[in-house]
């Protein structure tokens, strides 16, 4: 049930209000003139009183028998209600009487007595004229104390005060039968409206009723309202019934996808696994005939220099060695690339302002006709797998430092951007740049986008920078101009 | 009442004497005035056949028989006014006969010794006799004034008198009557 009054009791209220309003408007208006008609014949019967006393006191006065006029006034003595009487006689009282227990009462001017009566809060005051045969005598006032008439209208507020009660309780139950004729519908109306937001069933219909026009309208357009919720329930049922059916369908669908890309993976992994056990097998095996090479062709020059071989043999025998050797380093590339792809990821924190220095020192050791200045950002550090860090260094420092070979001024720099969001490190130079067109391709094994005649190099490095930063979920890029330098950027994933 | 103050002093004076002699001798004048004035209002308080009073336009006439103690005070008293719409006249009578014209007639204290007489003499005819004599309504007069010992004046009614004459006195004149006689002759 609701926190707030329900309808009935509403209705109740209103009702016990309006009846009791009209109830105390009406007694209040009846009081008003009852107490008008006490009052009037109050006055009306001591005026009665009054004249019937002038009228016996009248030759009393006529032959100055004071006596007398006193023993008919004391008559009065038989009404309590009076308080005092008198005479007045030519601005003289002529005589009095008082009540036992007044001990004086306060009479005005004599000389000239008012005439009719006078209302104060708690007395009434009447006078009448004495005379005899037309002649005038004097004045005869009879005072009176008003508690009879507040007796009385006590009386009557206490009779209008129960007569109005049940009056009112009349009316309440009298009330009772059309305000259910309208109270009753609502209610039901309501606990239906309960019933069919608890149970959600839009089955249900209000029974109509004989009642006012409003509620059977309402009672109308609630079952045609809940016929409508009924329509739109079924057919939201409907779309929503379909739409499972699609959902299931569709994760049907997904599930078998999802299976044969497992099945592809698995079969990829097997084949790259493959793949780079065959390189490292490959590049491994290829080392003992290139060394069996190196070492025959060193011995024909050492042994048979001197007669046995003019300058052409000579020359050859050293053209083989070069091929040897560079045979050799890319084989060692190839293994160092396989290797890179096999490790296992040991992140740390890593100082890369560190790693970024020792690199370059070693650079700069190895090439001492070299003069490159060299910038790395401070206090760089990075979550990351120290050992394959210090390789991605090693290819990019040493690319910067290839390139830059014909700059007279080379600059390298190292240092830290944000590339969506990500922190990214860079390694930039001034050196020759690339055509950004075959930016594709700079990451690729074996590829080149400068003649070995220009730039030596096995064209692997860059492949095997991809590779450590791919493991370690981050990305690399490049950009770069021809002739005025590249820079290199890569994130390295994780946290950091 | 300031004329209290100098008969107090003459009773002191003038021991042995009756009171009324003193009233007399001393407030005469006053004393009649109120009684002239007594007079008047009976006329107002008592109704006479309709006979007599459908005559209309003759005078009401006030008779005093035997020596007039009111000197001017009575015709003070009545000029001007009227009894029942009729003018009043004022006779002085030297006769009992005199008397029967009259409406009202008062007997004055020098005819005591006649009083009887003049009594016997009116029975029944519609004249209401009015007296200051002592016993004045036992003796059969209608309205007997008297003085009282703080000198007031007070009446006694005849009533047997009055109804027997056919005059009829209002119960305003009787409830102030200090002795009401009931039977003619009888005394309360």
């Amino acid at each position: 049930m609701p926190a707030s009054a329900s309808i009935g009791r509403r209705l109740g209220w209103l009702s016990i209000f309006s009846s009791a309003t009209a109830l105390l408007a009406a007694s209040v208006a009846l009081l008003f003139f009852q107490l008008q008609e006490v009052k009037s014949s109050l006055v009306l019967r001591l005026e009665t009183v009054a004249d019937l006393i002038a009228f016996n006191v009248a030759s009393a006065v006529d032959f100055n028998d004071a006596e007398a006029a006193k023993t008919m006034i004391s008559s009065l003595k038989t009404r309590p209600a009076v308080v005092s009487a008198g005479i007045i006689v030519n601005g003289r009282m002529f005589a009095t009487y008082r009540r036992k227990d007044v001990t004086a009462s306060e009479l005005g001017d004599l000389r000239i007595p008012p005439t009719g009566h006078r209302f104060g809060a708690d007395e009434l005051t009447v006078y009448r004229p004495v005379s005899s045969e037309g002649r005038p005598l004097g004045t005869l006032f009879i005072h009176v104390d008003l508690h009879e008439y507040h007796q009385t209208w006590r009386r009557f507020a206490l009779v209008t005060g129960l007569v109005a009660i049940p009056a009112l309780l009349i009316a309440l139950l009298l009330s009772q039968l059309p305000q259910r004729l309208i109270s009753r519908p609502i209610l039901n109306l309501a606990s239906l409206a309960a019933a069919v937001s608890d149970r959600k069933d839009y089955s249900v219909r209000a029974p109509s009723v004989r009642s006012a026009a409003e509620i059977e309208q309402l009672i109308g357009t609630f079952n045609q309202m809940l016929t409508e919720i009924q329509g739109q329930h079924a057919e939201i049922e409907d779309a929503r019934a379909t739409l499972e059916r699609r959902v299931v369908d569709r994760t049907r669908e997904l599930e078998s996808r999802t299976g044969q890309l497992e099945v592809q993976g698995r079969e990829l992994a097997a084949a790259n696994r493959e793949l780079e056990s065959f390189s490292y097998s490959v590049s491994h095996d290829l080392r003992a005939p290139l060394r069996a090479i190196d070492g025959f062709s060193k011995a024909l020059l050492s042994d048979y220099r001197t007669g046995a071989l003019d300058e052409r043999g000579i020359h050859f025998l050293e053209r083989v060695r070069a091929g040897t050797q560079r045979m050799s380093q890319l084989i060692d590339d190839m293994l160092h690339l396989s290797q890179v792809t096999r490790r296992a990821l040991a992140r740390a924190d890593v100082d890369v302002t560190a790693v970024a220095q020792e690199v370059a020192a070693e650079l700069a050791k190895r090439n001492p006709d070299r003069v490159v200045r060299c910038v790395i950002g401070p206090n760089l550090r990075a979550s990351a797998d120290s050992h394959l860090l210090t390789i991605v260094f090693e290819n990019l420092l040493a690319n910067a430092w290839k390139f830059t070979g014909a700059k007279p001024e080379a600059l390298v720099e190292v240092g830290q951007t944000v590339i969506d969001g990500a922190v990214a490190f860079f390694v930039r130079d001034n050196g020759a740049g690339f055509n950004e067109t075959y930016a594709g391709k700079l990451f690729g094994a074996f590829q080149r986008l400068h003649h070995e005649s220009e730039f030596e190099g096995t064209g692997i490095g860059l492949a095997t920078v991809k590779r450590i930063i791919m493991r370690h979920g981050g990305l690399v890029s490049a950009e770069g101009v021809e002739g005025l330098g590249a820079t290199f950027y890569f994130t390295l994933g994780g946290k950091s | 009442m300031a004329r209290h103050l100098p008969r107090r002093w003459l009773m002191m004076l003038v021991t042995g004497l009756s009171i009324a002699q003193v009233c007399d001798a001393v407030d005469g004048a006053p004393e009649y005035r109120v009684k002239a004035a007594f007079v008047y209002k009976f006329a107002t308080y008592i109704r006479w056949p309709v006979s007599i009073a459908a005559e209309g336009s003759a005078p009401f006439v006030i008779g005093v028989l035997g020596a007039d103690p009111f000197g001017t005070s009575l015709s003070d008293v009545v000029r001007g006014q009227n009894v029942q719409g009729r003018v009043i006249h004022i006779r002085v009578l030297s006769r009992v006969e005199e008397a029967l014209a009259c409406d009202l007639v008062f007997v004055s204290s020098s005819e005591q010794r006649n009083l009887p007489q003049i009594l016997a003499t009116l029975r029944a005819a519609p004249v209401l006799t009015v007296g200051d004599i002592e016993q004045f309504a036992e003796q059969g007069g209608m309205v007997g004034l008297i003085t009282t010992e703080d000198n007031h004046v007070r009446f006694d009614i005849n009533k047997a008198a009055i109804e027997g004459a056919g005059l009829r006195a209002s119960s305003q004149l009787l409830q102030l009557a200090r002795v009401v006689v009931e039977a003619r002759g009888g005394h309360r």
